[in-house]
């Protein structure tokens, strides 16, 4: 009775009066890596409410293929926690439900990550809630600044100072690199180059996702920086065919000056490897300026989900968004999607998480309906034309053979 | 006991020939349901623009339109053709001798034979990601062993450019599957009859000539099988480059397969992807057919 009670008082606050009262199960479809905490926060809003949040993990290079294959099937979970570059492509294809006033009608709506907003964003209509958010960021090792006789407490502020600095530190000798990136992964390609382009105020795509701007005098400059560290020997040998995994080591051993990484860094290094003394910063242009990439996951829901379910996510939603749960999901993955609660959440934390946090609120993600196809395959123009010019050294042809490509996909890709 | 022509033989006529019927059902039902229906579905999918997110159209021919002006589709054959020719001569290469070194009444050969089979049995995919490991420059046992050795002063990064990633992927093939092809030329060496080597060796025929003159027309039926065998996976090969050189450097290493799954999984085409499947299907059904017309050919015959 107590509880029917607490039912009725909740759905009528949602303004759900006259269906029927009865527990409901919300699945929510999410990718592997970041299952673990919604898996904390499902079973936190469980153990306090009637229903139930169910939370299964799909392999993050499944997810498109998979919630395609069941959204034409007629078999789709209620709702899915996506890599947000994938909401214009979602959402365009009329896959998803409006969420607008639900957002707007939020407390906190002018705190929650601009990017994870702007992605949601489809004609005008939002589709997406911020869920867990993660910026790319450079991590440097202090100790190595030091010994090759540079300013420790000071990150490089442009992409010159790194390859400046990415060759004093590659003399030092004894196998150590200025610079590693990882080259062979479309996804971190995105993420951690193309805030070098944005820093300059030039961009790879249109305000709108459908045209391709790839040939701007910051992509040059970028390429020309990073071939040069590449002739001078300056970048980690495995960059070029590296895909992610090998990154942190290589950093952790302490012979690379420069790490291209994401936000996930500060709490991965601090846990496991406590003994390197790094400091991070946000990526700089060729000539200065910074910007990041805002990647990470929001949480979208099914278009035709039934109200009931629907008020169960929105109850969900606005749970995880309670500062209590913000600093969980600081705790397990670094950043929290509200922009507005630096002290609660990071106040017991390592004051460099504050780094990627600040930059939350101005970052950004390129806005495309063909992430896929253009950035994340391996076999994809964004991955060849970084791959030619800087390892290859042929600037202008792979720029122009980009653009074209580019160009090509978009066409076929954009919504009609 | 002979039967006059115009009369049925009682005995020799099928009883209950529903029995047969009813025996092929569940492996009809098998192949309809596994093969028939889908090839169907693909056909018909062949003809739409049909994207994985929003809806289908029908563009009839479309597909196949575009298909023929598809350069990166036209490349990824030329690759798969070269990729098949390198890697069939390298398993008969070493296949060959290892058949030949098996095939001894030895109770080692028992042994040898078992080693050489070995890594028959690991799947594709599973050894495909053992060897990118083994690969690895940094923490691989490769570069790790040829350092140690003084073979190298740095470790090699094959899979960066194309030669030497086409050479390693090779290589591993040829690890992976030469004990299959070992076992079926076996087979074709053990079926050759020991006397007409014996009256050959009488007559004087020395090792050689024996093998090239007896052994090898004797069992050209294996050596024809395995080439079928070999030539069809090749060209259907997509494991080892999906998971070791993952289509680079520059997309050089993308197969046909590799192509088809990009455009269904990667540009999320299904309709494309289903057109692309269906020349492959062509291809290899020509491809096999050429093959299987020289294997019904006896030797004595040519």
């Amino acid at each position: 009775m107590k509880n029917w009670m607490l039912m009725t008082t909740a759905i009528a606050t949602a303004g759900l009066m006259s269906m029927p009262v009865q527990a409901e199960d919300l699945n929510l479809w999410v990718r592997t890596s970041s299952a673990g905490v919604l898996e904390k926060l499902a079973d936190l809003y469980n153990a306090s409410h009637d229903d139930k949040v169910v939370i299964t993990g799909i392999t993050a290079e499944q997810m498109v293929p998979k919630l395609g294959a069941s959204i034409a099937a007629g078999a789709a979970p209620d709702g899915a926690v996506l890599d947000l570059i994938y909401l214009p492509t979602f959402a365009a294809t009329d896959s998803l439900e409006d969420l607008t006033d639900f957002i707007d009608g939020l407390p906190y709506a002018a705190a929650l990550s601009p990017s994870h907003i702007r992605l949601a964003t489809f004609d005008g209509k939002k589709y997406g809630v911020p869920a867990l958010p993660d910026a790319s960021i450079i991590a440097y090792n202090k100790d190595l600044f030091a010994k090759a006789g540079l300013d420790p407490e000071k990150a490089p502020a442009s992409l010159a100072e790194i390859a400046e600095d990415a060759k004093k530190i590659t003399a030092l000798g004894n196998d150590t690199y200025g610079l590693f990136f990882v080259a062979s992964s479309g996804s971190w390609l995105v993420y951690d180059f193309t805030p070098h382009i944005w820093a300059a105020g030039a961009d790879i795509l249109s305000e709108d996702g459908r045209t391709a701007t790839i040939d701007t005098p910051a992509m040059r400059a970028t390429l020309a920086a990073y071939n040069d560290m590449w002739k001078a020997g300056a970048i980690h040998p495995t960059s070029r065919s590296g895909v992610g995994n090998d990154a942190v080591a290589a950093f952790a051993s302490g012979k690379v000056g420069v790490l291209m990484t994401g936000s996930y860094i500060v709490n991965l290094m601090t846990s496991q490897y406590p003994d390197v003394n790094f400091g991070v910063a946000a990526i700089p242009g060729p000539d200065g300026g910074a910007s990041s990439f805002a990647g990470g996951d929001t949480l979208s829901l099914m278009k035709g989900i039934s109200p009931e379910k629907k008020a169960v996510a929105e109850s969900f939603i606005d749970f995880y968004m309670q500062p209590e749960q913000q600093v969980l999901i600081t705790k397990e993955s670094g950043m929290p999607p509200r922009t507005d609660l630096a002290k609660e959440a990071y106040g017991a934390f390592d004051p460099r998480n504050l780094v990627a946090y600040d930059i939350l609120a101005s970052a950004k993600t390129p806005y495309t309906y063909a992430s896929d196809e253009l950035f994340v395959a391996r076999t994809g123009p964004w991955v060849n034309l970084l791959q030619s010019a800087i390892f290859d050294g042929k600037i202008d042809e792979a720029i122009a053979k980009a653009q074209a490509d580019f160009t090509r996909i978009l066409d076929r890709t954009n919504p009609k | 006991m002979t039967v006059p022509l115009d009369q049925p033989a009682p005995h020799t006529r099928e009883p209950h020939q529903w029995l047969g019927a009813f025996f092929i059902v569940p492996s009809l039902i098998m192949i309809g349901v596994f093969f028939i229906v889908p090839l169907l579905m693909t056909v018909w999918m062949s003809l739409h623009d049909w994207p994985l997110l929003g809806r289908s159209s029908f563009i009839g021919l479309g597909n196949f339109v575009e298909i023929m002006g598809d350069s990166q589709l036209w490349n990824s054959v030329g690759f798969t053709m070269l990729y098949t020719v390198l890697v069939t001569l390298a398993l008969f290469a070493v296949a060959f001798p290892l058949a030949l070194l098996v095939d001894r009444p030895l109770r080692a050969a028992g042994f040898f034979r078992t080693i050489y089979f070995m890594p028959v049995v690991i799947g594709f995919g599973a050894a495909s990601t053992l060897w990118l490991w083994l690969l690895n420059p940094d923490s691989g046992v490769f570069a790790q062993l040829l350092r140690s050795l003084h073979l190298v002063s740095a470790a090699p990064r094959p899979i960066e450019s194309f030669w030497p990633a086409l050479g390693v992927i090779i290589l591993m093939v040829v690890w992976k599957s030469a004990g299959f092809t070992m076992v079926i030329l076996l087979t074709g060496l053990q079926s050759v009859p020991g006397e007409i080597i014996e009256a050959a060796k009488i007559d004087g025929a020395n090792a050689w000539s024996r093998f090239r003159n007896i052994t090898l027309p004797l069992m050209r039926n294996s050596v024809l099988l395995a080439l079928v065998l070999n030539v069809t996976s090749s060209m259907l090969a997509f494991d080892q480059f999906f998971v070791i050189t993952q289509g680079g450097p520059q997309n050089s290493t993308i197969t046909a397969v590799f192509q088809i799954y990009l455009a269904s999984f990667s540009s999320y085409r299904l309709g494309y992807g289903s057109a692309l499947s269906l020349v492959l299907l062509v291809v290899l059904v020509a491809i096999s057919s050429i093959q299987l017309a020289f294997l019904r050919t006896r030797p004595e015959e040519s």
